[in-house]
């Protein structure tokens, strides 16, 4: 089946670039909510954040790559995530996180089960499931958050549009190391 | 943490990070002068106090969510940890929330302060802000918390007195932490120790320059005077990973008063 170890490894440490990256996004964004029920929501969900990153990162180690280490996504990967993480207004937040950003990134983590084994790389396996199954949690409790607050205003459909567009055509997000020299240890 | 810039107000001489994002409802002030607060426990006093937690635990969680993202390059099992406050703090803030409406009451009832936020965010280093933060002022929320639950509680309201121990039991693990990356920083580099101490050197000149002042009165009128320290909670500040010579210290402080008497309360006042 084809993943490499070598491939692995990058494609994990990709993982926990991002979600160090949205840990990060969401810390920024605390103080500068103003709605209490949002604030709260970010303080919740970054912990989940933090807790992927870790088991990504102890897992780069098992695949050679040290631990806790992370890499870079491609370029224009990037420009998703940073797109996403320049939204001011919580509406932009809100739905840049929660319907642009998360479902993107749950679909690159299934796209990874589809193409790893599950047997040889069931460690991996373990931890895209429980991020899969954390995101599914986290949809719900902004789904709760909308019915607790019905009067936030909905995103500029214009810039959520551009982000998906952005996101759909950003299909390679790992960023590989070239193939190893036959004399190199990997 | 370099090349962050942010706003700053000057209250009373002290400068200060200027608050965090509020909404509208709420009306932010900076000294105890401005604020609503009412020592009985009259249901008007019980919504404000719980209204004046709620966005304390709001400015915890800020502080928390901060250090997390100014401070990229501090150790993993740290950035964790901070990452794990801000979810409790988080939580914090949403069941004191809750237990405000069930009161009957809203956000933006009472005037608001975000006197640590102000403090703690001027900081630029990280062991500085653990001991501002989560060695000082959640070290004095241990304290406080071990009182206020009794004071609910003899004033008929369990429900908040059990939500305010679960939250007790929380805050010990941000305190204990803190205590022990502090120290374990130190052994690694003992500069630390120099930040710590100007941290605490700047939060002890803020106090000074906020401090009450002869004959104010708040803004319903409740004459003001410096709050008496609340009773150590000797045992739950152990827990928390201060040294018996650290809590000896507090207890001196606090003229020997403590709840909760261990052995070393009674030592520390034999």
């Amino acid at each position: 089946m084809g993943l490499s170890i070598r491939e692995k490894a990058d494609a994990v440490a990709t993982f926990r670039f991002i979600s160090v990256y949205l840990m990060e996004t969401l810390a920024r964004w605390v103080p500068t909510t103003p709605e209490l029920e949002v604030k709260v929501l970010f303080g919740r969900h970054l912990w989940d954040l933090a807790q992927h990153a870790d088991a990504f990162g102890k897992r780069t180690a098992e695949l050679r790559l040290g631990l806790h280490q992370s890499r870079r996504p491609t370029a224009a990967f990037m420009v998703v995530l940073e797109t996403m993480a320049g939204a001011a207004g919580t509406p932009e937040r809100l739905d840049g996180f929660f319907e642009v950003l998360m479902p993107d990134l749950g679909s690159r983590c299934r796209r990874y089960l589809d193409e790893t084994d599950h047997l040889m790389d069931e460690p991996t396996v373990r931890i895209l499931e429980r991020v899969l199954a954390d995101f599914t949690r986290m949809r719900r409790d902004r789904e709760q958050l909308g019915q607790e607050r019905p009067d936030l205003p909905t995103a500029d459909r214009a810039w959520l549009e551009r982000l998906r567009r952005m996101a759909a055509s950003a299909r390679d997000y790992v960023d590989f190391r070239p193939p190893p020299k036959t004399a190199e240890v990997v | 943490m370099t090349g962050v810039s942010f706003e700053t107000k000057v209250v009373r001489g002290v400068t200060l990070r200027q608050a965090p994002a509020r909404e509208p409802c709420f009306t932010c002030v900076d000294l105890d002068s401005e604020m609503a607060e009412w020592p009985d426990m009259s249901d008007m006093s019980r919504r404000e106090r719980i209204h004046r937690h709620m966005n304390n635990e709001a400015g915890a969680l800020e502080i928390a969510a901060l250090c997390v993202s100014d401070f990229p390059d501090a150790p993993w099992e740290l950035r964790m940890l901070l990452a794990r406050q801000a979810a409790d703090e988080a939580r914090h803030a949403t069941l004191l929330y809750r237990r405000l409406r069930e009161l009957g009451g809203y956000k933006g009832e009472f005037p608001i302060a975000n006197y640590e936020w102000g403090v703690t965010g001027m900081l630029e280093n990280l062991p500085g802000r653990l001991a501002v933060q989560n060695r000082t002022f959640e070290a004095g929320l241990i304290d406080l918390l071990g009182a206020l639950r009794n004071t609910w509680r003899e004033a008929g309201d369990g429900v908040t007195a059990d939500l305010l121990d679960g939250i007790l039991a929380d805050e010990i693990t941000h305190v204990r932490f803190a205590n022990r990356w502090i120290r374990q920083m130190t052994e690694q580099d003992p500069t630390v120790l120099l930040k710590v101490a100007m941290a605490v050197r700047f939060l002890g000149r803020a106090n000074e320059n906020v401090a009450i002042r002869e004959g104010e009165v708040n803004a319903v009128g409740v004459p003001l005077k410096p709050k008496a320290a609340p009773a150590v909670n000797v045992d739950d500040r152990l827990a928390a990973d201060f040294t018996e010579d650290e809590v000896k210290e507090v207890l001196r402080q606090a003229g020997f008063r403590s709840i909760l008497p261990s052995r070393l309360a009674e030592r520390a006042s034999a």
